[in-house]
């Protein structure tokens, strides 16, 4: 059913069937579009760094104000000791951001559409700062649940209140990305399915709303990658730098 | 965001029966759960190593180089600066300098000027003073000359004109002393 707007979600195999130890890793058109936004970032990379320009040509200025973004980013959230995991933040950023922006294109897949990818990112990261915070701090980092300046009244409340929102960072994180990728790009068919069906007369005040939601879903592809990035940077933060 | 987002389930429930069975969302389908977090790892872990080994140390020499090609450039600046503020005021040391000496040399060769000419006009003055004294010595002479060498052709014209009126002839030297009387009477009408 081509019309159906959740269709453009669906994941199916490309190629033979891998399985290793009964667990199936086949090939599929996520894996093909992870693969090709990891391709488009090393290329753009491999071309931003190529020349070593004073005066750096177009791509080497794009490629260098998305590294001074990425570290400007990450030295005003968590400050100087966060320097050690800029690569990852970088990487994290750009990875998100092509993986949004090739979904843009018509036929292509949304790899950060599916609550699977983006929970393995938001876990990764979410145990990595837990870990970060522990090796830091060690016991003292279980202070993070008990916020100074609080009524011994309502600590325990707190306590339980600051846990719980701890424990969600992962959800939150990975659910806020999945969920604007797969809304927009539903909207964007559901509109697209109307331009057909109304036809030719009536088809183009849906097609005038794909066009600006076209627009309004590249600022969310960005923007998402930008908040994705930058709440890794806070979690970060409050493992390093123990205070709030 | 959500309330688009709740839009379109709405709307995508009312046409499409969404939410009936596993062929709603197909991201709930565990089928390839395994698969995607198998290649999302190997995917970013093959471009993290990637990145952080080659690109970003070459972006981040780069900036480095800028960075401290400005720092440089902009300390030679200073640098230059300074020395050039430095070799104005030797300049303007110098300037001055040559301007008092300027003065100075010309004020010198004034003077100097000035006392040659006056010396040089003393000396003149001498000379022309001596000339004109010398000058009225020979006049002073030439006029007593010329008095005595009068007196002399009166005598004679006097003692002929008596001769030839009376045929006889005086003595000389009661014609000269008439005659002497004569022009010292007179002479003083002359001199």
């Amino acid at each position: 059913m081509a019309s159906n707007p959740m269709q453009q979600f669906t994941v199916h195999r490309i190629g033979p069937e891998i399985k290793i130890a009964g667990i199936d890793l086949s090939f599929t058109n996520a894996s093909l579009f992870m693969v090709i936004s990891a391709s488009i970032i090393l290329l753009f990379l491999f071309l931003a760094s190529k020349e070593k320009k004073l005066i750096p040509s177009k791509i080497q200025l794009i490629g260098e104000m998305s590294y001074t973004f990425v570290a400007k980013m990450i030295s005003d959230t968590a400050g100087s000791k966060a320097k050690p995991y800029f690569p990852f933040i970088f990487c994290l950023f750009m990875f998100v951001l092509f993986c949004n922006m090739v979904g843009m294109l018509p036929y292509s897949f949304t790899v950060t559409s599916h609550i699977i990818v983006t929970l393995i990112m938001a876990l990764f990261i979410f145990v990595a700062v837990t870990i970060i915070g522990f090796i830091k701090h060690g016991f003292k980092y279980l202070s993070i649940f008990i916020p100074s300046g609080v009524p011994a009244v309502l600590l325990p409340l707190i306590t339980i209140i600051e846990i719980i929102s701890y424990l969600s960072r992962p959800v939150s994180l990975s659910v806020r990305l999945f969920a604007n990728m797969m809304a927009g790009h539903t909207m964007l068919k559901v509109f697209g399915g109307f331009v057909v069906s109304l036809g030719i007369l009536g088809g183009w005040l849906p097609l005038s709303f794909s066009v600006a939601l076209t627009g309004l879903e590249i600022l969310v592809a960005f923007l998402q990658a930008y908040v994705f990035a930058i709440l890794t940077c806070i979690y970060l933060n409050d493992a390093l730098n123990l205070h709030h | 965001m959500k309330s688009l987002f709740c839009l379109a389930m709405a709307i995508g429930a009312i046409n499409q029966d969404l939410f009936a069975a596993e062929a709603g969302m197909p991201q709930l389908d565990p089928k390839y759960w395994a698969s995607q977090t198998f290649w999302l790892i190997l995917v970013f872990t093959a471009l993290y190593i990637l990145i952080s080994n080659f690109y970003l140390p070459k972006i981040k020499s780069n900036l480095d180089n800028r960075e401290n090609k400005i720092k440089e450039d902009l300390e030679n600046a200073n640098k230059f600066k300074k020395q050039s503020e430095v070799k104005l005021k030797e300049y303007e040391i110098i300037l001055e300098n040559a301007k008092k000496e300027v003065i100075k040399i010309n004020n010198e060769s004034k003077n100097i000027l000035t006392k040659d000419i006056q010396s040089k006009k003393e000396l003149m003055e001498k000379e022309i003073e001596k000339e004109i004294l010398k000058a009225q010595k020979e006049i002073s002479e030439l006029k007593k000359n010329s008095i005595s060498s009068i007196q002399d052709i009166s005598k004679n014209i006097a003692s002929n004109i008596i001769e030839n009126i009376s045929g006889d002839k005086l003595n000389e030297s009661s014609i000269k002393a008439t005659v002497e009387e004569v022009s010292k009477k007179n002479i003083n009408k002359y001199l």
